[in-house]
C-alpha cells in the first residue's frame, strides 16, 4: 500500500521490514510525530530530519505521520500528547518548553503528562551585535549598555521564552537594563539587527549565519561552557570556533543551551521508551544526523535515562529562578 | 415564518453577547496603557466593546425602522418552505459532525453520502452505496496513503488496528 | 546587466529534462493540494520536505516552488467553481469569480484567473531579476512601525468601500479582530481569550473560518433558494479559453496596477493574501462602475489573481536575500534551505549563484509550465459544473469538512467550520459584509503585534509612526486612503445623492 505515498511515488517504493532489532515493543500502527512548532520552525526541522533518517535507514517498520501542533508556543502539541495517554504511537518533539511552558501560562497539561525519551542536540545561544557596531567584545558592549539604562534594545523570539530568559540573566549578572523587543521568530530578530533597528540579539547560530556571512552582524560570545566546534571560516577569516565563550569574554554566564527533546505520553510501557531510545540513538549516530547538526551549528549530544532527567532538573531549576525573579509564573 | 425584524434583532443580540464575552475575557490581562504601550488585554477589550456598541446600534436602527413601519423590517427573512429546505440540508451536516465526533470521519462520510445520495439525490440503493463507499475509499487513498495525513478515526478503525 | 548574465546561467542550470519533469510533477501535485481546501500550499510543501533532504538543493527548490505555483492556481479553481477558497490568498477571487461561474461563465472566469495570475507572477519574477540588490536593501529598512503602516494601508484601502450599514461593517471587522487575538500573544507571552478551553489554544484558524463562511454558507444560501446552477450553458471548449485570452489585454490597467500592488506587498510584509484584498479594493475604487463588482465583473477576478501571484513570487526575494518569509509557504521553504545547508542572506546570491539564479530561472519556466498545465485543466474543471447538483453539493460538503480537519488535525475545527457556515449564511442574508471580517482575521493579529512592538521600541510614544520619511509616507498614504472615500460619500450626501450601495 505504501506505493501510494508521495515519498514512494517519486523516489521509488520503500520496502517494508528491514532493520529494527528484536525488541519487546514494536509499533503496530503508523506512528504519529507531533511537532510542537509550526511548519518551518526549528522543532519542525528537527522532527522532519529525524523522520527522513528513520525512513531512509528503515529504523521503524511502520509509516510515520508528522503533524504540526504549534499553537500556544507549542503547548497545543504537548496537550495533544497528553491526550494520547498510554499510547506509545504518539511521539512528541520539542525543546525545553515541554517543562517550562506550564510555569508561564495556564495550560491544560503538566510536565508529568509526558514521559521523557531522549534529547539529541543542544542549540547554542550567542550574543550578537550589528556588524559595524563599535563593540569588539562582550565586555565593552555590556559596559556601554550599563552606562545607558534602557538605551539598548535587545531583540528576540517571542515573550517569556528562551531569548527573554537569557536577556534577563544577562541583565542580572551585569546590572545593565535593556529594552527587550519580542519578535515572531529568530529570523525576524536577525533581520532587525542587520537593519540596525535593534542593538543586539541572542540568536541561535543558524538564525544569524546568513547575516554574519555578509558581515551585517557579528558574534561577541557564546553562552556555552566550551567553544563551539571549529568549522570553516564564516566571515573575515573567523569561524564558529573562534568565538570566545561568554565567560572568557567577561560575561559570567556559564551556560545557556536549549535541548532538542523527544517525549512520549504518560503511562506508556517501559519497553516502548526503550524502543524509541534505541531508534533515536541510532539516528544520532548516522552521518546524515551529524551533517545536519554541523550545518545548523548545534551541539550534538544524545541523552537518555538518568542523564536526561538530570539535565532537565538542572535546566528547569535555572529557568524557574529567572521566571520567579521576573514575576512570570502564572497564577 | 420569521420576519427580518426578528432575524436582525437575534443576530445583533448574538454579536452583542460575543462582544461582551470578548470584553470579559480581555479584562484578565489589563486594558490600560503602560510604559511599553497597550497592555495585552487592550486590543481585545476595545474591539469587543466596539462590537457590542455597534450591535446596540443595529438594534436601535432596527427598532426605529420597526416603529417607523419601514418595509424592510417586515420583509420575510425565512418562510416555512425555505426554512424546510435549509433545515433538510443543514440537519445532515450536523449529523455528519456528530457522527464524526463519535465514530470517526470515514463512518460519517459513508453515512452522510449514503443519506444524501439516496434521499436527497434520489439514486437507488446500489448506486448510493457504491458512491458512498467509493468516496470514502478515495479519501483514504488520497489523504492517508498519498499525503500521509490521518483523518479522524473512530472505534471501528481502532478495532481494525489503526 | 550582471543580473541578465546570471539569469542566463540560471537557465543553463535549470533546462534539463529532469528539472522540467520535476516542475510538472510539482505543478500537478500543487494543483491537487490547492484544490483541497485546508491542505494548502504550506502543508503540501512540508509534506514534500523530507523527500528533498536527499536531493540537490536546486532540484529540491524547483520541486517545492512548482508545487507552490500549482497550489496557488488550484486554490483559485475552487474559489471560482464552488466559492471555497482553496488557499487563503484566493478568498478575494470568490467575490466575482463565483458569480461568473454561476452565470455559466466558469471557463471565462478560470481562464482570466489563470492568465492574469501568470502575468502577475511574471511581473514579480522580472522585478526579482532586475532589482534584487536594491529591493533587499530597501526591505532592511522595515521595522515594526513600517510593518504596522503597511497593515494600516491595507485596512484603509478596504474601509469606506462598503455601502453596508456602518454598524454592521464595524461588527464584522471587530469580530474578525477578536477572533484573530485568540490564543498565544507573542508580545506578552500570555494565552488570551481561550477561557481555559484547550482547543482554542492555537486560535481560530482563518482557513477554517473561510471554509465555513464561504463554502458552507454559500451552500446553505443556494439550498434555501432552491437554485441549481447545473448546466447553465456551461459551454466548455478550448476556443473559449483562447477567446478569453484575447480579451485580457483590454484590462491592461488592472493588470499593471495589480502587479504593482502585489509586488509591493510581496517585498514588504503584507503577503499574498493582503495583496489580493488590497488589489480588489483598489480595482473597485478606481472603476467607473463599482456597482458591477461582486456580480461577476472580470476585473474583480483579474485584480486579486494578478496581485496574489505577483506577491507570491516577489516574496521569494526577501526570503532568499534576508531570510524573511513573506508567506506561510515561504517559511516552510526557508526551513528547507537551512536543512539543505543554505543560509538565506545577502551572501547566498554570491556564494551559491547556481542555486539562486537557478531558482529564479525556474520561476520563469515554472510559471509558464503552470499556466499551460492549468489552462489545459480548465475544460475538465468547468465541466464539473455539469454534474448534477445533488452529487456536487454533498461532495463540496465533504471537501469542506475534511479540509477543515486537515488544517490542524483537530475535531474541534469541524464544529468551528459548521458554526461559521451558519454565521456566513445569516450574515449574507442580513447584509453583514464578510470581507472585512476575513481581512481582519488575516492581518489583525499581525497589525496588533507590529503596533505593540513599535510601542516597546518607542516606550509608549505614538510619534514613532512619524519618526522617519518611510514610515511617515506609508502612514500618510494610509490616512489618505481612509479619508478620501469618506469625503466623497459626504459630498455625495450633501448633494443629495445616495452613495453607491454594494456588498463589500
Amino acid at each position: 500500500m505504501k506505493t501510494f505515498s508521495i515519498t514512494a511515488a517519486i523516489t521509488g517504493a520503500i520496502a517494508f521490514g528491514g532493520a529494527g532489532a528484536a525488541q519487546a515493543w514494536q509499533p503496530t500502527k503508523p506512528v504519529e510525530f507531533v511537532v510542537t512548532s509550526g511548519a518551518g520552525g526549528g522543532t519542525d526541522n528537527f522532527a522532519r530530519m529525524i523522520q527522513s533518517i528513520i525512513s531512509k535507514h528503515k529504523l521503524i517498520d511502520q509509516s510515520i505521520v508528522v503533524v504540526n501542533k504549534g499553537g500556544g508556543s507549542g503547548a497545543e502539541g504537548y496537550i495533544h500528547g497528553k491526550g494520547g495517554k498510554g499510547d506509545a504511537h504518539r511521539v512528541i518533539f520539542g525543546t525545553n518548553n515541554a517543562y517550562l511552558l506550564p510555569y508561564v501560562a495556564k495550560l491544560g497539561y503538566k510536565f508529568s503528562d509526558l514521559t521523557p525519551v531522549a534529547a539529541l542536540a543542544l542549540d547554542e545561544f550567542l550574543l550578537w551585535v550589528k556588524g559595524d557596531s563599535p563593540y569588539a567584545d562582550a565586555k565593552s558592549f555590556v559596559e556601554a549598555a550599563k552606562a545607558k539604562p534602557m538605551g539598548f534594545k535587545m531583540g528576540g523570539s517571542q515573550s517569556k521564552d528562551t531569548d527573554q530568559t537569557l536577556t534577563s540573566m544577562i541583565q542580572d549578572v551585569t546590572g545593565a537594563k535593556m529594552i527587550y523587543v519580542p519578535f515572531q521568530g529568530g529570523s525576524a530578530a536577525a533581520v532587525q539587527l542587520a537593519g540596525g533597528h535593534i542593538d543586539s540579539n541572542v540568536n541561535n547560530p543558524n538564525e544569524n549565519i546568513g547575516q554574519w556571512k555578509a558581515g551585517q552582524v557579528k558574534p561577541l560570545c557564546v553562552f556555552s561552557p566550551v567553544r563551539l566546534a571549529k568549522g570553516e571560516p564564516v566571515f573575515d577569516g573567523k569561524g564558529w570556533g573562534d568565538i570566545p565563550t561568554c565567560k572568557e569574554a567577561g560575561l559570567p554566564i556559564e551556560t545557556f543551551q536549549m535541548p532538542r527533546t523527544v517525549w512520549l505520553p504518560a503511562e506508556v510501557p517501559a519497553d516502548a521508551v526503550t524502543f524509541y531510545e534505541g531508534v533515536l540513538e541510532k539516528v544520532s549516530q548516522t552521518p546524515e544526523w551529524k551533517e545536519f547538526v554541523t550545518r545548523t551549528a548545534q551541539t550534538g549530544r544524545f541523552m537518555k535515562g538518568k542523564e536526561l532527567t538530570d539535565f532537565v532538573a538542572k535546566d528547569d531549576a535555572a529557568n524557574k529562578k529567572v521566571f520567579e525573579a521576573e514575576g512570570w509564573i502564572a497564577k | 415564518m420569521i420576519t427580518r425584524f426578528w432575524a436582525e434583532t437575534a443576530t445583533a443580540l448574538a454579536t452583542l453577547l460575543f462582544g461582551l464575552v470578548i470584553v470579559y475575557g480581555a479584562l484578565e490581562f489589563g486594558t490600560g496603557w503602560d510604559s511599553s504601550g497597550p497592555q495585552p488585554g487592550a486590543f481585545p477589550f476595545y474591539t469587543g466593546a466596539l462590537v457590542a456598541l455597534a450591535s446596540l446600534g443595529t438594534l436601535v436602527v432596527t427598532l426605529a425602522q420597526r416603529l417607523r413601519g419601514a418595509a424592510i423590517v417586515n420583509e420575510i427573512f425565512l418562510d416555512r418552505e425555505r426554512a424546510g429546505r435549509v433545515l433538510a440540508f443543514f440537519a445532515p451536516l450536523v449529523a455528519f459532525v456528530v457522527i464524526t465526533a463519535f465514530a470517526g470521519m470515514y463512518v460519517a462520510t459513508i453515512a452522510y453520502l449514503l443519506y444524501a445520495m439516496r434521499f436527497q439525490g434520489g439514486y437507488g440503493w446500489p448506486v448510493s452505496i457504491a458512491g458512498a463507499v467509493g468516496a470514502a475509499f478515495v479519501f483514504y487513498v488520497v489523504f492517508e496513503r498519498f499525503f500521509q495525513i490521518g483523518l479522524l478515526k473512530g472505534p471501528i478503525e481502532r478495532m481494525l488496528g489503526y | 546587466m550582471d543580473n541578465i548574465a546570471s539569469l542566463m546561467h540560471g537557465f543553463s542550470v535549470v533546462l534539463t529534462t529532469h528539472h522540467i519533469l520535476l516542475m510538472m510533477a510539482g505543478v500537478l501535485l500543487g494543483i491537487l493540494v490547492g484544490v483541497l481546501p485546508g491542505l494548502g500550499a504550506p502543508n503540501g510543501v512540508s509534506l514534500m520536505l523530507p523527500l528533498t533532504f536527499t536531493m540537490d538543493p536546486v532540484s529540491a527548490i524547483i520541486l517545492l516552488t512548482s508545487l507552490y505555483w500549482g497550489a496557488l492556481f488550484g486554490g483559485s479553481t475552487t474559489s471560482i467553481l464552488f466559492n471555497i477558497p482553496g488557499e487563503p490568498s484566493s478568498v478575494a477571487t470568490t467575490f466575482d469569480g463565483h458569480p461568473m461561474a454561476k452565470q455559466g461563465r466558469a471557463t471565462e472566469a478560470l481562464s482570466f484567473a489563470f492568465l492574469s495570475a501568470g502575468f502577475g507572477a511574471m511581473a514579480g519574477v522580472i522585478l526579482i531579476t532586475l532589482l534584487s540588490g536594491w529591493v533587499a536593501n530597501f526591505a532592511l529598512r522595515f521595522s515594526s512601525p513600517e510593518y504596522f503602516a503597511v497593515y494600516f494601508m491595507t485596512f484603509a484601502s478596504f474601509i469606506g468601500l462598503g455601502g453596508a450599514s456602518p454598524f454592521k461593517s464595524i461588527v464584522a471587522m471587530g469580530v474578525g479582530f477578536a477572533l484573530a487575538s485568540i490564543g498565544m500573544d507573542s508580545v506578552s507571552g500570555n494565552v488570551r481569550l481561550t477561557f481555559e478551553f484547550d482547543a482554542l489554544l492555537a486560535g481560530v484558524s482563518f482557513l477554517i473560518a473561510v471554509i465555513g463562511l464561504f463554502g458552507i454558507g454559500e451552500l446553505l444560501l443556494t439550498m434555501e433558494q432552491g437554485l441549481k446552477f447545473e448546466g447553465v450553458a456551461a459551454k466548455v471548449s478550448v476556443r473559449d479559453v483562447l477567446r478569453t485570452a484575447a480579451k485580457l489585454p483590454r484590462y491592461w490597467v488592472a493588470l499593471l496596477r495589480s502587479s504593482a500592488i502585489g509586488i509591493w506587498m510581496g517585498i514588504t510584509p503584507g503577503g499574498p493574501t493582503a495583496a489580493s484584498f488590497m488589489s480588489y479594493a483598489m480595482a473597485k475604487r478606481s472603476s467607473r462602475d463599482p456597482a458591477k463588482f461582486g456580480k461577476g465583473e472580470p476585473e474583480g477576478v483579474i485584480a486579486p489573481e494578478t496581485a496574489d501571484h505577483a506577491a507570491g513570487s516577489a516574496a521569494m526575494l526577501p526570503m532568499l536575500a534576508l531570510g524573511i518569509p513573506g508567506s506561510a509557504t515561504a517559511a516552510v521553504m526557508m526551513g528547507g534551505l537551512m536543512i539543505w545547508g543554505l543560509n538565506p542572506g545577502p551572501m547566498l546570491f554570491i556564494e551559491r549563484p547556481d542555486f539562486v539564479w537557478g531558482l529564479i530561472a525556474s520561476m520563469y519556466l515554472g510559471n509558464v509550465v503552470a499556466v499551460v498545465v492549468v489552462l489545459a485543466t480548465v475544460p475538465i474543471f468547468a465541466s464539473i459544473l455539469k454534474i448534477p447538483f445533488s452529487i456536487v453539493a454533498p461532495l463540496i460538503v465533504m471537501i469542506c469538512f475534511i479540509g477543515a480537519y486537515t488544517v490542524g488535525s483537530k475535531e474541534f475545527d469541524i464544529w468551528v467550520a459548521l458554526a461559521f457556515g451558519l454565521v456566513g449564511y445569516v450574515f449574507k442574508k442580513l447584509d453583514y459584509p464578510i470581507a472585512p471580517l476575513v481581512l481582519a482575521m488575516v492581518i489583525g493579529d499581525k497589525a496588533e503585534d507590529a503596533f505593540r512592538q513599535s510601542m516597546i521600541f518607542s516606550q509608549g510614544s505614538l510619534s514613532i509612526f512619524w519618526s522617519n520619511a518611510l514610515v511617515s509616507t506609508l502612514m500618510a498614504i494610509g490616512l489618505a486612503l481612509l479619508v478620501l472615500p469618506l469625503i466623497g460619500r459626504v459630498s455625495l450626501f450633501v448633494r443629495g445623492r445616495k452613495p453607491v450601495l454594494n456588498a463589500l
